[in-house]
């Protein structure tokens, strides 16, 4: 690409301020130069008219009875090589001719008339206008013509169209560099964002644009790429903090499954003790697979390629049906699940991803419950909004930790939630679950401690239909 | 049952090749896509087990070319993409099953096992190990002569359990084939384990030999004597 092909906006402003300029100038200097002419002739033509009378006035009869020209020193035209009198009786006699007209050819008389007669003549390479006009002398008809030469005139008119032709050109080159000068000053800050845009890479992205002036348009720019910047630093961090995370859970089982490999091949043990240590190195094995499992479902679901079916979900059927799965593990604990329903609800799903959500919060409130306390998963329409939190009577979640709770291996308790088996990744995919699903998830503190996790469902429009008293419904294991 | 493995990856095909052999299975392993496609076409076997991720020919050709010739030879195949797409256009070119990797070995033998046993009369009314019996017909379960007291659940997984008698069981395929759940998940895991842990307690512990051992890491088994 030269530079000619793709200009820059400073160029492609200038070259179209010139353009329309130069127009503007042409059209500008042609209609000045045509209306200064048009004043010249008119004025020359007014002089004639003058000299008409003047010369009248020099044309007596003379006492022989013929008429005579009796011009005086100080009007004399014949002064004058630029203008010129010439007088014929009606018979075509000259009277008289002044030497600067002796040149141009006699009037036809014929063709004189009582108005005067304005014409244009060329006479030797020499422009004439003149005035021709029949006037009564004593009675008598005489055949008058003024004239001035048009050179003076002419050589005016050149010398003005000379400024404009030559000034023309040197206006519009003056304009266009100021032109040029300005548009550059008004694009120097977005040459400016542009470098300090540049400047603010993967490694900078805490850095922001300077902002002179957050109202003008450039500012106005400038905080939109800013807004951007911040945005994008939010996902770097994220990113950062996830692979950092990732990497740590994965090298975990990594560094179990290498330390019990290196230490069964330090000394002959028995075949129950291999037996063991293989044993020992599958279940990590097996760790790592769900781990690497679960993250590539949450990166499919991140790229938004999980392709999720519609279809209508009772939502009270799934929780049951999640409680009867789960209600064994309950029941190891000496917890109470159950069910409270308070409405007869279906949202628009995919039945398993939701179950899958809800799966992962009930199973959360039962490893973090103490033995023999209650969770209770309650089911109820607000409006139009299917609700169904799960209660617990756990340790609670403090404030500060009930927005992260949702985030990837995050993680309360370290060696407690390793120890229930967790991945740190279940209310991740449950967060997910929900979202992609349509609705929110949310934890909030409980009444009486523990905390009460909420997922929120647009509801079926017309599928609500309210108990009319709370039908609360045991669920035992799953027998 | 002579077996075609199909698989580029050299330790891989050496897992595969030694677990079939010690189910007795006679073994041919073929490490490029050519070879596979040759030895398919040119022996008889009973199954093949074909990977889809081959370098020179692909799987999913092999398979297309070989049902093409109608070499109807239950195809079973690996894939490591956990794609659907991949998945459904295998099953439709006309493979008999799949599995993804990483997959457990017990769950291949299985499925192995399924497809061999396949158009085979298998219905058995009654099935047995040792003094445990399962009347699939009445739904009881005695262990010599007690009756054994178990929920809907526990008698489908010991049904499982039993009609893979002497073979190992992992809880994925427990999760599939028991729980009917299409995803193998944590809380799942869990409920399998304390599953299994009621039936033995009622299984096992009315006297008589020890029947359903946990191999640690893998799953568990139903066999008389040491596992």
């Amino acid at each position: 690409m030269h530079w000619w092909s793709t200009p820059s906006i400073r160029v492609r402003l200038t070259g179209w301020y010139t353009v329309v300029l130069f127009l503007m100038m042409v059209v500008y200097a042609t209609a000045t130069f045509v209306a200064v002419r048009h004043e010249f002739l008119e004025q020359l033509d007014d002089q004639l008219h003058d000299d008409f009378e003047t010369a009248e006035g020099f044309l007596a009869p003379a006492p022989d009875g013929r008429i005579a020209w009796s011009g005086d020193r100080h009007h004399d035209p014949d002064n004058d090589e630029a203008r010129g009198s010439d007088v014929w009786s009606a018979g075509g006699e000259p009277i008289y001719r002044s030497s600067a007209s002796v040149a141009l050819p006699a009037v036809a008389i014929a063709a004189a008339t009582t108005t005067p007669r304005y014409e244009s003549v060329v006479t030797n390479g020499s422009r004439w206008r003149t005035l021709t006009g029949t006037s009564l002398v004593g009675g008598r008809a005489v055949v008058l013509r003024v004239s001035r030469s048009e050179d003076r005139l002419r050589t005016q008119l050149w010398e003005i169209l000379v400024v404009l032709v030559l000034g023309l050109p040197l206006v519009v080159a003056l304009a266009g560099i100021g032109g040029y000068v300005l548009a550059r000053r008004a694009l120097t800050p977005i040459d400016h964002l542009a470098s300090e845009a540049r400047r603010i890479t993967a490694d900078r992205l805490h850095e922001r644009l300077s902002v002179s002036n957050q109202h003008d348009e450039i500012g106005r720019l400038a905080a939109v790429i800013n807004d951007t910047f911040a945005r994008l630093e939010s996902s770097f961090d994220q990113l950062r903090r996830f692979t950092a995370d990732a990497s740590h859970e994965l090298r975990t089982p990594l560094s179990v499954i290498r330390g019990i490999g290196e230490i069964g091949l330090h000394e002959t043990r028995t075949p129950a003790e291999y037996k063991e240590a293989m044993g020992s190195m599958l279940e990590e094995v097996d760790r790592l697979t769900t781990l690497v499992d679960t993250l590539l479902r949450l990166s499919y679901g991140d790229a938004g390629t999980v392709r999720l079916s519609r279809e209508s979900v009772d939502l009270g059927q799934l929780a049951r049906d999640v409680v009867s799965s789960l209600g064994i593990l309950a029941e190891e604990r000496n917890q109470r699940l159950r069910i409270e329903q308070a409405a007869n609800i279906s949202v628009t799903a995919d039945r398993l991803v939701l179950r899958e959500a809800i799966t992962n919060v009930v199973d959360n409130a039962i490893k973090y419950s103490p033995r023999g306390s209650s969770i209770e998963v309650r089911i109820h329409a607000d409006r139009d909004r299917a609700i169904l939190a799960v209660a617990d009577q756990g340790p609670g979640i403090a404030a500060e930790h009930r927005e992260r709770i949702f985030d990837r291996f995050f993680r309360l308790d370290e060696a407690r939630s390793r120890d229930a088996g967790g991945t740190g990744l279940g209310l991740a995919i449950a967060r997910w679950a929900v979202e992609a699903n349509g609705g929110s998830i949310s934890v909030k503190e409980g009444t009486n401690g523990g905390s009460i996790f909420e997922i929120v469902l647009p509801a079926r429009t017309g599928t609500i239909v309210e108990h009319q008293e709370h039908a609360t419904q045991r669920m035992g294991g799953d027998a | 049952m002579r077996v075609l493995v199909v698989e580029d990856e050299r330790k891989l095909a050496q897992i595969l090749a030694s677990a079939l052999q010690a189910e007795h299975y006679d073994v041919v392993v073929a490490a490029t896509g050519e070879d596979g496609f040759f030895r398919a076409n040119a022996e008889v076997f009973d199954l093949v087990v074909l990977d889809l991720m081959l370098p020179g020919r692909s799987g999913l050709e092999i398979l297309q070319t070989l049902r093409q010739w109608h070499i109807e030879t239950p195809v079973l195949i690996l894939t490591a993409r956990d794609g659907v797409d991949d998945r459904v256009l295998g099953l439709d070119l006309g493979a008999d099953d799949y599995l993804v990797k990483p997959f457990a070995l017990p769950e291949l033998l299985a499925r192995i096992r399924a497809l061999l046993r396949r158009g085979r009369p298998s219905d058995v009314l009654r099935l047995k190990a040792a003094d445990l019996e399962l009347d699939l017909v009445t739904r009881r379960a005695t262990r010599g002569d007690a009756l054994l007291d178990l929920t809907a659940r526990e008698f489908e997984l010991l049904e499982y359990l039993l009609r893979h008698q002497g073979h190992l069981v992992s809880r994925e395929m427990l999760a599939r084939e028991v729980w009917k759940e299409p995803r193998r998940a944590t809380p799942l895991d869990n409920v399998i384990d304390v599953q299994m842990t009621r039936l033995r307690r009622k299984v096992d512990n009315e006297g008589g030999a020890r029947l359903i051992h946990t191999v640690r890491g893998v799953g568990f088994v139903l066999r008389e004597g040491e596992p």
